[in-house]
């Protein structure tokens, strides 16, 4: 137990990998997300990009880019505070979610225009 | 730590050390050399194997460019074309360029990181034997002119049995999976390597850069392979046994092999390039004369690679009609991997500007590297645009790409190692004047070629056609590239002889020839089988730059391990953040159990591609009694570590802990392991929801209690493994053989009861792809049931010859381990086939 409580201290350099693998999951819920909806309720292609597949998207990758840049904002708190090992972990951590963060915002971009069936 | 001032003592006390190491980790002459577990010897086997079928990959690239030189040749007729344009793209793809990168990361990381071998040798050998045989069984099918012709990507129906009945593309299925236990193995042990048995002091944020980009590749390796090793799998049982997993007719899907190939295919191109970035990083800053401009942005970007390449294998298959939407996540992912590859080329742009470069023959193809692999990172963002995607799709643009940033990115980087690291492999320098003759050669010859090739697309050519009218006007374009070819094949004769040539003539070279800054030249050149008499405490990213006496104090024995009386293969045991010694990892010695292994394995692969099925069931028997016997002389054992004696101050042995180096290569393999079984989830849920003629029935074939009561019965084996090692941590012993059997009996049940499901079920395997689906996970589960029984019973044994327990207590750690994943496994399997199904039906 208190070697995962560990793991989870922002000076931890699992966070390298941390929000990369939160992208990840995003990436993989809203491609099979869309799949699915698509393949059970599509809907009408008149409604252009507003649809609830659309919308539904847009919310979770919204929460998803809200949590990242809050870890973001953690990991620069903490490497503020440290030196050496810790400081580097905390750093490379900090701009790997602020990356990830941009990620989700970038690919999540086309929901706003595209219609998600066609 | 047993750092002993040999100063104190006289020379015959450091011949005696030299010559107990030499005894100890010496490689053996004439037929035992088969038996060499040592990295460095199978290192270079893996390179020199790896150069091997490079020539024969470039051959192959050859013939091609003659036939297609000008338009209606009869050099070689269609059937035999496809073969070659299919075994060129294989050959390059899985037998040179990850073999090659695979052995030089073998040969290079425990030098770097200041060990003395890698964690597991014998998987070392496991592996280069694997390759080995699979690379000879795969490249005989050419001689028999029975080569797959399907390309090397293989794409169903085409490689189906009813369109390419011939053995092909068995011989590419079969051989491709034979020569991933290779690479599977590698990454593995890297991993493990890399972050437990880094000298003293080498915390995360100390480690050389190369290891970084190994690091990642490494783990990428076994993240990436399963999937395709899952694929080949479903296209060889729909080849030989008819069942229809890509078939449309029996609720297959084709697409799902183009998902499986991808979802491997693509990050292997940066499985490719990563270690060639490693070996850019490394050599540029020696030239450079200053260490690297941005250390941990240049880790931002590997970490940010690793990750993002594994969101783009869409992005191979924007014709195969995905919605615009979900093209546009993987066009937009596609766009953000120029980001990470844009950081490392301006670290090392950087580099360069703040340093002062030495133009010696490694930064010629360096210098190389970056001029081509920028123009193929732009051409890769151009094709990320799905519209010119589109236009361009399967013309000899995209040829032209890949082989800007495969041979831009992988072999001008590797032929720029393989100058650099020459003196450390021979002793000897290479010639500038031949060397820079290769270079230019091969430099002009390529983007006479290549960039040629782009037009040749833009002008619609499209990729793997035999001949070609002369009216297209493409006739001036294929002459010029074809010339081009010849002279860049010119180029590497050059390159070869030099090196041929240096092994004699070469001068001899002086200690760090380069005034390199890493601990692999802190060796003999070349270097002993035990690498370094001593190993150091470290502090520095630079320690050569820092401490140029190092490498002396270190052969002089004044630095950690430095003895080998006690008989034992020894190297640091280190935390894998802050490089503070834990444990002393003793590592297996030479053996011939990995090569019996793999030539009973290579027996199953030639079996299975003649039909002779009775025969694979015996090699496959006949390969796990190998792999079994081999890991029985462990831990304990007499052959291993029978006591647990190390020197005043040292930290114990690995085995007599409980968190030694096999329970992080159990926990990376069961990573590979679980791509694997996320692969096939994917490949359930994708058939599912997406083929069209899929066919659920109205009832599941399988019987839910029985597999309940299967799953009890594991989480009861599993309830004992974890009792057996929290009694060991707390020193307890007392009827731990007894558990062990209790759970190998549990697993036993449930190997039983999933054969009953299996018999009950009477699965349609060839009539269906649900049902042959079904087949295939349940299999998963059967074997994992078996290899959880058989290994508990084993470590029951074990402890009756006392090779387990109090005193020894690692080995039921790493086994519980295995149970976990088992139990976890296991109830998904349950939820999705047989409870999802009956609750939301078809």
């Amino acid at each position: 137990m208190k070697a995962m409580v560990q793991r989870l201290h922002l000076t931890h350099p699992g966070h390298f990998v941390g929000g990369l693998i939160l992208w990840s999951i995003w990436f993989i819920a809203i491609y099979g997300g869309l799949s699915v909806a698509c393949a059970v309720m599509p809907p009408d292609p008149g409604q252009g990009a507003f649809t609830h597949i659309n919308i539904t998207l847009l919310v979770g990758s919204l929460i998803t880019a809200l949590l990242l840049a809050g870890l973001a904002w953690g990991c620069f708190q903490e490497a503020r505070q440290h030196k050496g090992r810790k400081h580097f972990n905390a750093f490379v951590s900090a701009w790997l979610y602020v990356f990830s963060t941009l990620a989700v915002a970038f690919v999540a971009a086309p929901m706003v225009g595209l219609p998600p069936c066609l | 730590m047993s750092t002993i001032d040999r100063e104190a003592t006289g020379p015959e006390d450091l011949q005696k050390l030299h010559d107990d190491l030499s005894e100890v980790w010496g490689n053996p002459k004439g037929l035992k050399a088969l038996t060499i577990v040592n990295h460095t010897t199978l290192g270079l086997r893996f390179m020199v194997t790896g150069m091997a079928f490079f020539l024969i990959g470039g051959i192959l690239a050859m013939l091609i460019r003659t036939q297609i030189a000008t338009p209606d040749q009869n050099f070689m007729t269609p059937e035999i074309y496809s073969q070659v344009t299919t075994m060129h793209g294989t050959v390059m793809m899985f037998l040179f360029a990850i073999p090659i990168l695979e052995g030089l990361a073998i040969y290079m990381i425990p030098k770097m990181i200041g060990a003395r071998d890698l964690v597991c040798p014998r998987l070392t050998a496991l592996g280069y034997w694997c390759y080995l045989f699979g690379g000879i069984i795969l490249s005989f099918s050419m001689v028999l002119e029975m080569a797959p012709d399907s390309g090397w990507f293989m794409y169903t129906p085409l490689s189906s049995s009813e369109y390419s009945p011939g053995l092909g593309s068995d011989f590419w299925l079969l051989g491709i999976t034979f020569v991933e236990i290779s690479a599977l193995s590698a990454g593995v042990e890297l991993v493990v390597s890399i972050l437990r048995t880094r000298t003293q002091g080498m915390a995360l944020h100390k480690m050389p850069l190369f290891a970084w980009y190994i690091l990642a590749m490494a783990l990428m390796i076994v993240v990436g392979f399963p999937p395709l090793i899952l694929g080949s799998i479903l296209l060889e049982l729909e080849r030989a046994v008819g069942m229809p997993f890509f078939d449309i007719a029996g609720g297959g899907d084709p697409v799902l092999w183009q998902h499986l190939f991808w979802l491997f295919g693509h990050p292997e191109v940066y499985i490719i390039f990563l270690p060639a970035a490693g070996i850019v990083a490394t050599i540029i800053p020696v030239f450079a004369g200053r260490p690297i401009v941005g250390y941990g942005w240049v880790v931002f970007a590997i970490t940010v690679m690793g990750f993002i390449s594994f969101g783009l294998w869409v992005h191979h298959m924007f014709t195969v009609g995905i919605p615009q939407l979900a093209q546009a996540f993987f066009s937009a992912a596609s766009m953000l991997v120029a980001i990470p590859t844009g950081i490392q080329i301006f670290a090392w742009l950087a580099t360069l500007w703040l340093g002062k470069p030495k133009m010696k023959l490694p930064m010629l193809w360096i210098i190389g590297f970056l001029v081509i692999f920028v123009c193929g990172g732009l051409t890769g963002v151009m094709l990320a645009l799905v519209p010119f995607n589109w236009q361009v799709h399967d013309t000899h643009f995209v040829v032209a790409h890949m082989h800007y940033v495969l041979v831009g990115g992988m072999l001008f980087p590797l032929m720029a190692g393989i100058y650099y690291w020459l003196p450390l492999f021979s002793g000897r320098m290479p010639s500038e004047t031949i060397g820079k003759w290769g270079f230019w050669l091969v430099f002009i010859g390529f983007n006479v070629t290549f960039l040629i090739m782009h037009w040749t697309g833009l002008l619609g050519m499209p990729r793997r056609v035999y001949t070609y009218d002369t009216g297209f006007g493409w006739d001036i374009f294929n002459l010029i590239s074809s010339i081009g070819g010849f002279v860049m094949s010119a180029g590497f004769a050059m390159v070869l002889i030099d090196i041929a040539l240096h092994f004699r003539y070469g001068k001899p070279a002086k200690t760090n020839p380069w005034n390199a800054d890493t601990l692999e030249w802190a060796n003999q050149l070349p270097p002993s089988p035990y690498n370094f008499v001593s190993l150091p405490p470290i502090e520095t990213r630079h320690p050569l730059w820092e401490h140029p006496e190092l490498p002396r104090e270190m052969q002089e024995g004044r630095h950690g391990l430095a003895t080998a009386s006690h008989g034992r293969r020894e190297l640091w045991g280190t935390d894998p953040l802050t490089g503070k010694v834990r444990e002393i990892i003793h590592v297996p010695s030479n053996s011939w159990w990995p090569l019996f292994a793999a030539m009973a394995l290579a027996v199953v692969c030639i079996s299975l591609l003649l039909r002779w099925y009775p025969v694979a069931g015996v090699g496959v028997v006949i390969a796990i009694g190998f792999l079994l016997r081999w890991s029985w002389e462990n831990g304990a054992h007499p052959k291993a570590a029978p006591d647990a004696k190390v020197m005043p101050g040292d930290p114990p042995l690995h085995s007599r802990t409980m968190d030694g180096p096999g329970l992080w290569a159990m926990t990376t393999a069961m990573i590979a392991n679980g791509s694997f079984f996320l692969s096939y989830l994917f490949g359930w849920f994708y058939l599912w929801t997406v083929s069209p003629e899929w066919r659920m029935p109205d009832a599941s074939p399988l019987s839910l209690v029985a597999l309940v009561v299967a799953g009890i019965a594991l989480l009861g084996g599993s309830a004992l493994m974890e009792s057996s090692v929290r009694r060991l941590r707390k020193q307890l012993d007392k009827g731990l053989a007894m558990r062990l059997y209790g759970a190998a009996l549990l697993g036993g049940l449930q190997f039983v009861l999933i054969l009953w499901v299996m018999w009950n079920a009477n699965l349609a395997v060839t009539e269906t792809s649900h049902d042959a689906i079904l087949m295939v996970g349940l299999y998963y589960a059967l074997l994992h049931s078996a290899l959880g029984a058989v290994i508990s019973l084993l470590q029951g044994m074990r402890v009756g010859y006392r090779y387990v327990g109090a005193h020894a207590p690692f080995e039921p750690v790493v086994v519980a381990y295995f149970w976990r994943y088992n139990v976890v496994v296991f109830w998904i399997l349950i939820a999705a086939l047989a409870v999802l199904p009956r609750v939301i039906g078809g």
